[in-house]
């Protein structure tokens, strides 16, 4: 017989049991969020011109939606953040929150404001407050410090904004149109109850940690008001998951689809796949203190056996261009040629003192030529990149040694590599001056190929003088010949940003600057 | 029973001192400048003087030891330091999503378990009959498909072919049903060829021919003779799985954007967040080592015969 207390015993561990299965489904937490998606169609057909909704699949999950923190990308693309400065999709700056701007002098500007702004709590916008979000702004964010590099902000009047820099900083009003210089009223942030007051189309609605920021139309808005009630980022970090929720219907947009995916949406006749040239870079850097490297010619020889074609067809599936300098061709200052190398790859490395040996490797002094290329998970199609190149350059007699780090800058920091893959945004404002004063400057920790030019860095410091555009796109294509010159980087593809929309929704167009998402123009059909 | 729990909780301490120290030398000795990460979030180059700035505000321009002493402070004054890249609490970042991961985890444990008794009892009941046939095909899968794979196979059928369930997020109880089956589907069907060993080995013990020549139902002996003593390494099981189940789960998070610790763990592995990656393991350890706790407390009141040990 079974005795009592056993029995007992049994019991409570069965309904223990039983209390965790009732608790995971009946959902035991708190804090959900309210914010229905629908489901595609069904959805989108009950709603009316009032209260459109669009859903958007969203890569990155920002901690937070203070806009002059880390999150200030995140904040941009919902809508509801504005800058003094807009950039088109020329990328040429054009008025936004400021009018019109001036320089008075090489470091003094002064930016009339547009009048009628109001901000999401109903504050009205003046240079005093612009003058409070900027200097918030400098303090919180480091690239908004050196973007800026402000001596000191002055109100010269109601509407009136008066900037000067430390030095010279002709890339000034572009620079503004960074994220980090949002301008938010900047007592709003004190109310933790409340989300920022910035001056968007749209205001935060909603931010749930991990899951989604939702923003809603703002009606005070100074501008043309926006077409949908709601927009909403959901925060889903996997490609395919990202592809799937597309698929489901449960979004409508989806961003930066892996270029593997785009087909499987060419193929869906619901879904259309969008485009644009983006301002990233995928390239190799050289170690200039590598005992192979340091030589100039086996830089150009490997520059020029990288199959680029066969890259942007196999590797990116057409998703991106070639490229022949850091920056792409829908920059002004980017067309540049590729300098031809004087000669095959083979009588340049005869000229230069290397032999073949029975083996088919080129040596110098007994020593092959011998390198190791570092790669790195984060971006998995540079890993696919590097393998293309090791197989070329291995068919002309150069072996290569792919190592792959996990953490790419901290690898570059050490001296046992030859060349490695990397990939920088180059002209985040539209302008030249900050990438290349970071990435080319012999101080710069970001240098990471230990490149040193004076003849560069004469000219980069008569770029911050230079205040007429031609004469900037001038000196900086001059720039860009030192460095294909001196080839410390091999500029290999420029990716294309690549979305997933649903068809019927407007006025979502890729743009080259990753800042505009969601705007007042985005739109879903009924 | 105080005694004992007095002594897992001395050993649950030591513990949690040994792994957090060594997870604290091990993440600073691995590759990776969290100002550096943080500040070339978006694959701008950052200037030296960021750099050197946020190093010093986040404190890694201090020795070892100073840095280390620092973070014991910051744990016992309760808030566990800051994260590098919210700025705020530890405490309150992991805290704010447990409810998530608690929730995912006692769903997968609950269908981990129904399918473990379930299957594993239907298929003891006949020797190669259908239902230990079609167990041992369910075995057979759960322990070769990878669960990425099954999860995006769940979500293609359920919500790309059938739009019966959402795919992603966290709203409401239809979301929990695919990360569910995913997380416990796997695990419970491995489990469930265990117990069904354990209850064929026992079967043809003395005390359940006994029980036999008592004229007890067939019923009665399975479930209150056998079972009860089956179970017992299936708790010891469940046990474990449970906890690395509320320790999160990155992968489940992952796919389906579920807003738990594991994934946020594992991010912060990768942006280097030191003071979050040593609140979690606290966190982590408090609940492996509570849970086998209470899997030793179920288990002596099962059988008092571990009373003794």
């Amino acid at each position: 017989m079974i005795s009592n207390r056993s029995r007992r015993s049994w019991l409570i561990c069965t309904g223990v049991m039983l209390l965790l299965a009732v608790m995971a489904l009946s959902g035991c937490a708190s804090n959900r969020t309210s914010d229905s998606s629908g489901k595609g169609e069904n959805a989108s057909a009950q709603q009316t011109a009032t209260d459109k909704k669009l859903v958007m699949a969203y890569t990155w999950k920002p901690s937070g939606v203070d806009p002059h923190g880390d999150n200030s990308w995140d904040v941009m693309r919902s809508g509801a953040g504005e800058t003094l400065v807009r950039l088109n999709e020329k990328l040429e700056p054009v008025a936004w929150l400021a009018k019109e701007w001036k320089q008075d002098s090489p470091t003094v500007w002064t930016f009339s404001l547009q009048d009628k702004v109001t901000f999401h709590n109903g504050k009205s916008m003046g240079a005093a407050s612009v003058k409070a979000s900027l200097l918030r702004s400098i303090e919180k964010s480091h690239l908004a410090k050196d973007l800026l590099n402000v001596k000191s902000i002055d109100v010269s009047g109601p509407l009136a904004l008066k900037i000067t820099t430390n030095q010279p900083n002709a890339a000034l009003v572009s620079n503004l149109a960074d994220p980090s210089t949002i301008v938010l009223d900047v007592a709003s942030m004190k109310d933790e109850q409340s989300y920022p007051a910035m001056t968007g189309a749209f205001k935060i609605k909603a931010f749930n940690k991990d899951q989604s920021l939702v923003v809603e139309r703002y009606d005070g808005y100074w501008g043309e008001k926006a077409r949908l009630a709601e927009a909403t980022m959901k925060f889903i970090t996997d490609g395919n998951s990202r592809l799937m929720a597309l698929q489901s219907g449960e979004v409508d947009v989806a961003t930066d689809i892996p270029v593997d995916n785009a087909e499987v949406l060419k193929k869906n006749d619901r879904l259309q796949v969008l485009s644009a040239p983006s301002l990233r870079t995928h390239m190799i850097v050289y170690n200039m203190e590598s005992p192979v490297f340091k030589d100039a010619a086996n830089r150009k020889v490997v520059d020029s056996l990288i199959p680029r074609a066969s890259i942007v067809s196999a590797v990116m599936r057409g998703f991106s261009t070639e490229a022949s300098s850091p920056f792409p061709s829908i920059l002004p200052f980017g067309k540049i040629e590729r300098k031809a190398l004087d000669g095959t790859a083979g009588q340049l490395l005869t000229k230069d003192g290397w032999q073949k040996d029975a083996q088919g490797t080129w040596t110098k002094q007994g020593k092959p030529f011998e390198v190791t290329l570092l790669t790195f998970p984060q971006r998995p199609e540079l890993s696919v990149m590097a393998e293309v190149i090791q197989s070329q350059l291995l068919k002309e007699g150069i072996q290569v040694k792919i190592r792959k780090v996990e953490n790419i800058d901290e690898a570059l920091t050490k001296n046992d590599w030859d060349f490695a893959m990397y990939s920088m945004l180059t002209a985040h404002t539209g302008e030249p001056q900050y990438f290349m004063d970071m990435f080319y400057s012999s101080k710069s920790e970001a240098n990471v190929s230990r490149y040193s030019s004076k003849p560069l860095e004469s000219i980069l410091n008569s770029l911050k003088l230079a205040k007429d555009t031609a004469q900037r796109n001038a000196m900086t294509l001059q720039a860009l010949d030192i460095i294909n010159t001196d080839l410390p980087q091999s500029f290999i593809v420029h990716p294309d940003n690549v979305f997933g929309v649903k068809k019927g929704v407007e006025g979502f167009t890729p743009h080259p600057i990753e800042y505009y998402y969601i705007t007042a123009q985005s739109d879903i059909a009924e | 029973m105080i005694r004992f729990i007095l002594e897992r909780v001395a050993q649950l301490l030591i513990i949690v001192f040994v792994v957090s120290t060594l997870t604290f030398v091990l993440m600073r000795l691995a590759p990776g400048d969290p100002a550096t990460i943080l500040l070339t979030a978006h694959n701008i180059p950052a200037s030296e003087e960021a750099l050197t700035t946020l190093r010093k505000e986040l404190g890694l321009n201090e020795p070892l030891h100073i840095q280390y002493v620092n973070w014991l402070r910051d744990v016992f004054t309760g808030h566990w330091g800051t994260s590098y890249v919210s700025k705020e609490s530890v405490l309150a970042e992991l805290w704010n999503r447990l409810p998530a991961t608690v929730e995912l985890a006692a769903a997968g444990f609950a269908v981990m378990t129904v399918l473990t008794l379930g299957l594993g009892l239907a298929a003891s009941l006949k020797i190669s009959g259908p239902l230990d046939r079609l167990g041992r095909l369910f075995a057979l899968l759960g322990s070769s498909i990878p669960s990425f794979w099954f999860g995006f196979l769940l979500i293609y059928l359920f919500s790309v072919r059938l739009g019966w369930l959402p795919s992603m997020g966290r709203e409401d109880w239809t979301h929990l049903v695919l990360p569910a089956l995913t997380l416990g589907a796997g695990l419970g069907a491995v489990q469930a060829r265990v117990l069904r060993a354990q209850m064929l080995e026992l079967g043809d013990r003395n005390f359940v021919k006994a029980a036999k020549a008592r004229g007890f139902s067939r019923m009665h002996i399975l479930f209150f003779e056998i079972f009860r003593h089956a179970v017992l390494p299936i708790i010891t099981l469940l046990g474990t799985n449970l906890s690395f189940m509320l320790a999160g789960n990155v992968i489940v998070e992952t796919i389906f954007s579920w807003p738990g610790l594991g994934k946020y763990f594992i991010d912060a592995i990768t942006q280097r967040d030191y003071p979050v990656i040593q609140g979690y393991v606290i966190f982590a350890v408090f609940l492996i080592v509570g849970v086998q706790c209470l899997v030793d407390v179920v288990q002596t009141a099962i059988d008092p015969r571990l009373r003794l040990r």
